[in-house]
């Protein structure tokens, strides 16, 4: 049987069973279908209950595992076909191209900074954040190589201008490119790592074991929801972190998007995604009762004047020390209401959001005004679960997370021997919980088959 | 080695056009020629391409060159690699010097191709001046055998302990008690989604896993007497009925859990028998020796979300699983659970239509409003304030249930001395970092899951041990652990013994070996420098950070033009981050500071400060994480107070303590400090 283990997704979780695996002494593939590891918490500001700076205390790990003999890092990349051999698995991955040499490609941006096109970025897009056709996913990524979005290539972005969009022939069939604008760029400096014309590239690896640490995703709200997409200034949680964060879109400036003000009274909508609402999640994530404690703290912490209300319902402050962190938001003078917003309008001048609600304590009905409102969504499993599970013949729960066995005997296993499960590929669950059942997979995957006979 | 045999070669990379386009490289190069102890200096388009790794290893060979100086992007990234590049050809990688041109200088300064190659000289200058200094490192082995002890024989400790023998590892087990299990044999079931287990059927089933290995030895009725040494050494003690017996362990789980807190005054407890907490009802429920019960109360959350404790994250679950236990004894019995909050979590929520479906009624009362409950004659009355009504209830009670909050076992004051580990106010282990590392402790070699940790229940309490056995498997598989060469070094002829390295030390890794007489256990050692800047006798030296090497940087950097420079002092993991990010940023900031890279804010010390200003520095900066990050626990906490000190001791030398200046920086935060030094040549008088 190999000895190599694969795992699947490079956020928090995957990055912790690779490391653990790999110090432990196994031949770790570590992919990941976003070009770069880190998954959402790389894209944090701050995490709770201590308000550690995210990418601070992830970069580190990130750069740890780049720098790994035992590892070998697979961004771009999906799982296609797993098939069981010699009691391990064999698995076909498809490398999406980057166009990009990633061996050659230092990281520099100088292909960026030829790029003439800026279009919304995935995360940031809503609160204006940009980036090029040709990008970084984010400053700290691993491996630091730029991507080329592929819309540039089919001539997508023709009508916005883009340098090769006059171009007829497809960018598959030519070897080098005299038009675009980073091929040449790149070739000035003397690197030529663009390569437009790179293709998919399948591979096969053989492994003993399989740890599915795909994460999860933010819930998006839908059009309406509070006036969400409808009205300017209602924003998610994630936009919001992306708000706070000195290396999101605006620097670390608390701006609403209507008018780039500082907004002096922002509300939290909580559980604004759960299933009170039409269509809504029928479980609690758990995080967000957290994050909303962060992020009035925070805010606080920017600017003490800002008023900051907290629309709940039960308050989840579970782990260690986040009782204590809610009460420090507390004690930042964050207004905690128990209440669930029914209503939400728009005043179409100063474009402020008019909340209704009523407050579950006292049963009043009251209207309140706040120039920004932060909706906190809950957490969703990631789209390619579907696939995913199919394809490694393992189940999905009701609601689209990975299936453990027996969660309560044998946590973290499948219904097949040898694929084991951790982080958010199980359902909602934190940074700290992510890191403790990395270690736990980690374990079931280093150790499969290694019983030693006595 | 003497001065003379010291041959430094310094390669400046153009990283194509990022340095190359704003710092006239080659003129930098033929500056650079023309400094002490250069013998060789050369430029390369990317010096971390293929073939300029293959250049710079001939060069090496070519020229003898002992002592490497790289000028390019920036450490944090790409120093490894370098190392990597001069170890192949046989240089000890502690004798490469990294310095930041790109990051520091011509990102920074792009308007300014003059300013920025003169920063560039003089980051370089500072380079070849603590090449110099630089002295050989080694990655340090200490050997870890297989044998792990486990204290405490509960749901985590056994769990811990099977998964560490399938592997072939020893493992020693001391339970407490006469038999394994812990607090799961004192509850009946467990819930788990859908289902109920006895958790007898789960203490049998671990039992017997562990019956499976020869190579598990448990003691019951034992507590440890003592434990002494480190990783891969500890010595054990424990006792069992006055007989006393020693072992060997390389590392140690610490698998305590956790235990009710007693409700003593509350609610009438122990002043009517028929108040009860939930581990008792368990016992009575087990026992069935209930009767004539037709009211039954819960209250939740007791000793709970308080000024001194947080949620216990069972309690909510725990009493409706007894509430529907309770259903089940007596179909027609009133059941209340009196609730401040609902603290379940994704699936949880259904047993809550479970209870609801089998008649458990639920009230809601307010935070500060906790209900009242009065005994008289033997019968009890609870008086309630239903938050949903608004109104005050009352309710007899034949039984009144206490969900009250759980604490660390009382062992942990005992373990706590005896590992040298800390503890929470709430009596629960204190883990090495809260996120990425949850079941370390800060010195190698120990580690933590279950309830010793925080409440929780079975699952997470498994998925906590398992993921204990992986973290302790690593040193014990490999056979030993490695600490990177950057590590203190005591130098004992000189030193008082007066112990202030020994008590300081956030991993522990400075232990007495005789009176007086400190130790550095190598392999333990971080790096930090913590021990080294706070020696009174300066007896203490860091690798690759000594003062030595930092204070000829600090001269090297105030040759020229002192009044016009500032000293910044930042540590690797944030500071130089944010320095990192302000770069990539490409953010103008005044060209004044010339910076020098610490492992943590720690390091700095009074004198490397004090020696900047005697030499005329306009100003000096120390920064560090931004609080409460630190990558060495509490290294920018120390850092903090010691610049406080200096501050106040700069007016008696004559120096104005306005002029130095900490900042905390977290490593994303590249604005923060381009404002710092923007400020900082503000209120400076900096042209």
């Amino acid at each position: 049987m190999p000895d190599a283990i694969l795992v699947i997704g490079g956020g928090v979780a995957g990055i912790h069973v690779a490391l653990n695996a790999a110090e432990y002494g196994s031949k770790v593939y570590l992919t990941d279908d976003t070009p770069s590891i880190g998954g959402i918490m790389a894209r944090l500001d701050k995490t709770f209950p201590t308000n550690d700076c995210s990418i601070c205390i992830e970069a580190p790990r990130m750069y740890e595992v780049d720098n790994h003999e035992n590892i070998e890092i697979l961004t771009n990349t999906e799982v296609r076909r797993v098939s069981r051999k010699n009691g391990g698995f064999t698995v076909r991955l498809l490398k999406k191209a980057k166009f990009i040499d990633e061996e050659k490609c230092t990281g520099c941006g100088t292909c960026i900074q030829a790029c003439p096109i800026s279009v919304p970025d995935e995360l940031d897009g809503k609160i204006g954040g940009t980036r090029k056709l040709v990008y970084m996913p984010f400053p700290q990524a691993v491996p630091s190589a730029s991507v080329i979005d592929t819309r540039c290539r089919a001539g997508k972005m023709r009508g916005e201008g883009a340098c090769i969009g006059g171009c007829v022939v497809d960018c598959s069939q030519c070897r080098e490119c005299p038009i675009a604008l980073c091929v040449k760029a790149c070739q000035k400096e003397g690197k030529n790592a663009v390569l437009l014309w790179q293709s998919d590239k399948p591979m096969d690896i053989e492994v003993k074991s399989i740890v599915v640490a795909t994460g999860l995703k933010p819930d998006d709200p839908e059009t309406g929801l509070y006036g969400y997409n409808v009205y300017e200034n209602v924003i998610t949680n994630v936009q919001f972190e992306r708000l706070m964060n000195a290396g999101g879109p605006t620097g670390g400036d608390i701006i609403r998007p209507s008018d780039k003000t500082h907004p002096h009274k922002i509300g939290w909508v909580q559980c604004a995604g759960r299933g009170l609402k039409e269509g809504g999640l029928p479980y609690c994530s758990k995080v967000c009762c957290m994050i909303a404690a962060k992020q009035t703290i925070i805010t606080k912490e920017h600017r003490p004047d800002v008023d900051t209300v907290v629309f709940h319902n039960d308050l989840k402050a579970y782990g260690k020390g986040f009782w204590g962190f809610y009460k420090k938001a507390v004690e930042h003078g964050v207004r905690y209401v128990r209440a669930h917003p029914y209503d939400v309008c728009e005043d179409p001048e100063t474009k402020n959001l008019i909340v209704k609600y009523e407050d579950l304590d006292t049963g009043e009905i009251h209207l309140e005004e706040f120039e920004l409102l932060v909706l906190s969504m809950g957490l969703v499993p990631g789209e390619r679960n579907k696939k995913l599970a199919k394809a490694l013949g393992i189940e999905l729960d009701g609601y689209g997370f990975f299936k453990e066995k027996d969660p309560l005997l044998h946590p973290l296993e499948t219904h097949v021997e040898g694929i084991y499960l951790c982080g958010g590929a199980t359902g909602p669950i934190d940074i700290s919980e992510s890191v403790i059942q990395a270690s736990a997979a980690g374990l079931k995957a280093v150790s499969r088959n290694s019983e030693v006979v006595r | 080695m003497s001065e003379d045999d010291i041959r430094v070669g310094v390669f400046v990379c153009n990283c194509g056009s990022n340095i190359g386009g704003i710092v006239n490289v080659p003129e930098v190069v033929e500056y650079t020629k023309g400094l002490k102890n250069v013998v060789f200096a050369d430029e390369s388009k990317w010096s971390c391409s293929v073939d300029a790794l293959a250049q710079l290893q001939n060069s090496i060979k070519e020229h003898n060159i002992n002592r490497v100086v790289i000028a390019a992007c920036t450490p944090r990234t790409h120093e490894p690699l370098f190392k990597r590049t001069v170890k192949a050809v046989g240089l000890n990688p502690y004798l490469l010097e990294f310095v930041s041109i790109r990051e520091q200088s011509s990102w920074v300064h792009m308007n300014n191709p003059q300013v920025a190659a003169e920063k560039a000289k003089d980051l370089i200058k500072m380079g070849v001046a603590k090449a110099a200094f630089l002295e050989e490192g080694e990655e340090i082995k200490l050997p870890v055998k297989t044998d792990c002890l486990v204290i405490g024989g509960g749901v985590a400790g056994m769990t811990a302990a099977q998964n560490l023998a399938i592997q072939g590892f020893n493992v020693t087990v001391v339970e407490r008690e006469a038999k394994l299990g812990g607090l799961l044999n004192r509850v009946g079931e467990i819930s788990s989604d859908d289902r109920e287990i006895p958790s007898q059927e789960i203490i049998k089933a671990k039992m017997e896993q562990l019956a499976k290995y020869p190579n598990i030895k448990v003691y019951t009725n034992t507590t440890i007497k003592d434990v002494s040494g480190y990783i891969g050494n500890y010595k054990v003690t424990v006792q069992s009925n006055g007989t006393e017996e020693t072992f060997d362990a390389s590392t140690v789980i610490v698998a305590t859990g956790m235990q009710e807190v007693e409700p003593v005054g509350q609610f009438c407890y122990g002043e009517n028998p028929r108040v009860v907490t939930q581990l008792q009802l368990e016992d009575l429920l087990k026992q069935n020796t209930l009767d004539n019960i037709e009211h039954i109360v819960m209250i939740n959350c007791v000793n709970s979300m308080n000024e001194t404790r947080g949620c216990c994250n069972i309690g909510c679950h725990v009493s409706i699983k007894n509430a529907l236990a309770l259903r089940e004894r007596f179909a027609h019995a009133k059941i209340y659970i009196l609730f401040r909050t609902l603290c379940l979590v994704k699936e949880e929520r259904r047993i809550v239509e479970r209870a609801k479906d089998a008649g458990i009624k639920f009230i809601r009362f307010p935070d500060d409003r906790y209900p009242e409950v009065q005994s008289e004659n033997n019968h009890l009355l609870v008086k309630v304030y239903d938050t949903l009504l608004g109104r005050e209830f009352r309710m007899p009670a034949d039984l009144l249930v206490l969900t009250t909050a759980f604490e660390g076992d009382k062992s942990v004051d005992e373990v706590k001395g005896q590992l040298k580990v800390s503890s929470n106010a709430e009596g629960f282990f204190q883990e090495a970092h809260i996120k990425l590392g949850p079941l370390d402790f800060p010195a190698d070699g120990l580690f933590l899951c279950g309830g010793a940790r925080s409440p929780k229940n079975v699952k997470d309490t498994t998925e906590e041990a398992l993921g204990a056995a992986m973290r302790a498997s690593i040193p014990m598989k490999r056979g030993y652990i490695e600490a990177d060469g950057i590590v203190a070094d005591i130098n004992l002829a000189e030193c008082s013994g007066c112990g202030i390295c020994v008590d300081n030390c956030p991993y522990g890794a400075i232990k007495w070996a005789a009176e007086k007489e400190p130790v550095v256990i190598k392999a333990l050692c971080k790096g930090c420098g913590l021990c080294a800047a706070d020696c009174p006798k300066n007896t203490i030296s860091i690798v690759h950070f000594s003062d030595r090497q930092l204070l000829a940087m600090v001269e090297a950097a105030l040759e020229e033009n002192p009044s016009q420079k500032i000293i910044g002092f930042i540590c690797h993991w944030c500071c130089h981050g944010a320095v990192d990010m302000a770069g990539v940023g490409r953010m103008q900031y005044p060209p004044n500071v010339r910076l020098i890279r610490v492992m943590c804010s720690a390091r700095v010390s009074a004198k490397h400060v004090l020696r900047a200003f005697e030499l005329g520095a306009a100003g000096v900066f120390v920064g560090g994480c931004e609080f409460p990050t630190c990558h060495y626990i509490v290294g920018n906490y120390k850092a903090e107070k010691r610049m406080d000190r200096v501050k106040k001791n700069m007016p008696k030398k004559g120096f104005d303590p306005e002029k130095l200046w900490v900042g905390w920086c977290s490593a994303a935060d590249g604005p923060k400090f381009a404002n710092i030094m923007r400020d900082m040549a503000k209120k400076l008088n900096l042209g």
